[in-house]
């Protein structure tokens, strides 16, 4: 069955043409939400929500791009939105807890990953999630530009940015890991 | 040691950034059929204009039912008995339409009032096109009632009718010509005036005293 038959009976309510086209993409939408949010229930909820809203709206869907990368625009959509509203909650806790927990960590972390895991963590939203999907995820720029609604050249930029933040983070490893 | 060497070292080191379990395919889907299982049904209960539809509807079915009722009910004698209720179920008969009459006058009111302020200042007429289509249902509902006996009020249904189509049919970009035709027809046939006429008064939105 090819996307375009796929999609038409997805829209007159083929319920085993819904669980080929989330088969399909699920994997990919999961594997994003996971490497951004870093945690398996915050992933399953952006992976169900992407789908929810993915089938509630595949009747506007023009066909005009692949039908994966309309996906991944929501994905990304729905992933960083979620994360920031768990930022602020986050944020709101902290505040309440006197902000005692955060601030003692950062010194008791000196594996490399977990050094760079935290580095990438602090990388502005944006930088962030164009070194995720690029880096981490394989996307290519225009696949990226299309799910974050940016030029291809913002994408690279970003990237590069991006890159020299981790670097400069990571300056003191830099000589055990040539060495 | 150049940049270079320090991206590939970090490209290495990234796989294992936030690494992915194993996609829990099952769990999920399940979780999405009820919550869209879910979604279905708040939509139903909550979506105004379809309780609305439903009210209206079901008065005027209602009414029908009522008036049919009544229309074959007594027998050939014409017993007192039968003739109090059938003067009893006329009366109950004619509130059902004026209830419902009331409520579809109102909700056309506001509807053509929002239309004509906001297309006047430049804001889109997509946003009334899917209410105008679900009064046009009732406006023809109303046209086949006892309702439009009374000419006046056939007269205003029939204008109605012609105007909701017109708006029900704008596409998303409703065409400024369209929209001027459809705010022009208004004007010259009165029709919001001999709509605000044609509600009864009183203060709740379901008025059933007065002019009808």
């Amino acid at each position: 069955m090819d996307e375009r038959e796929l999609i038409a009976r997805v829209r007159t309510g083929d319920g085993a043409a819904e669980r080929v086209l989330y088969d399909a993409h699920v994997d990919r939408v999961y594997r994003l939400a996971y490497r951004m949010a870093g945690d398996d229930e915050l992933a399953r909820e952006f992976t169900q929500d992407t789908f929810v809203r993915a089938f509630e709206r595949l009747g506007s869907f023009r066909g005009e791009a692949k039908l994966s990368t309309w996906l991944h625009a929501i994905a990304t959509s729905v992933v960083l939105n979620g994360l920031r509203k768990v930022k602020r909650l986050r944020r709101e806790t902290d505040l309440e807890d006197a902000g005692g927990v955060a601030a003692g960590r950062r010194d008791a972390e000196p594996d490399l990953k977990q050094r760079l895991a935290r580095a990438i963590d602090n990388l502005p939203e944006g930088y962030r999630a164009v070194f995720v999907m690029h880096d981490v995820e394989g996307y290519t720029h225009q696949e990226i530009g299309n799910a974050l609604d940016i030029e291809t050249g913002t994408s690279k930029a970003q990237l590069s940015r991006a890159r020299a933040k981790l670097r400069e983070a990571l300056a003191d490893f830099a000589g055990e890991w040539v060495s | 040691m150049t940049e270079d060497r320090v991206d590939r070292l970090l490209q290495d080191a990234v796989q294992d950034y936030h690494r992915p379990p194993r996609t829990p395919r099952e769990e999920m889907w399940q979780r999405i059929v009820a919550a869209r299982a879910a979604r279905r049904q708040r939509a139903i209960v909550l979506r105004p204009w379809l309780r609305w539809g439903l009210g209206i509807a079901a008065v005027l079915v209602l009414g029908f039912a009522i008036g049919r009722w009544t229309a074959g009910g007594p027998g050939p004698a014409g017993a007192p008995a039968a003739a109090d209720a059938a003067r009893g179920a006329d009366r109950v008969n004619a509130l059902a339409y004026r209830v419902a009459a009331a409520q579809y006058l109102t909700r056309t009111e506001a509807l053509l009032t929002g239309f004509r302020a906001e297309t006047r200042a430049g804001e889109p007429a997509a946003q009334f096109t899917a209410q105008a289509r679900e009064l046009l249902t009732t406006t023809r509902l109303m046209l086949d009632s006892p309702a439009a006996r009374d000419p006046r009020l056939k007269s205003l249904l029939e204008d109605l009718e012609l105007v909701l189509a017109q708006i029900a049919q704008l596409s998303s970009r409703g065409e400024r010509e369209d929209v001027q035709l459809i705010n022009q027809g208004l004007d010259q046939r009165s029709v919001l005036l001999r709509l605000q006429t044609a509600i009864p008064a009183g203060p709740g939105p379901v008025r059933t005293q007065g002019a009808l």
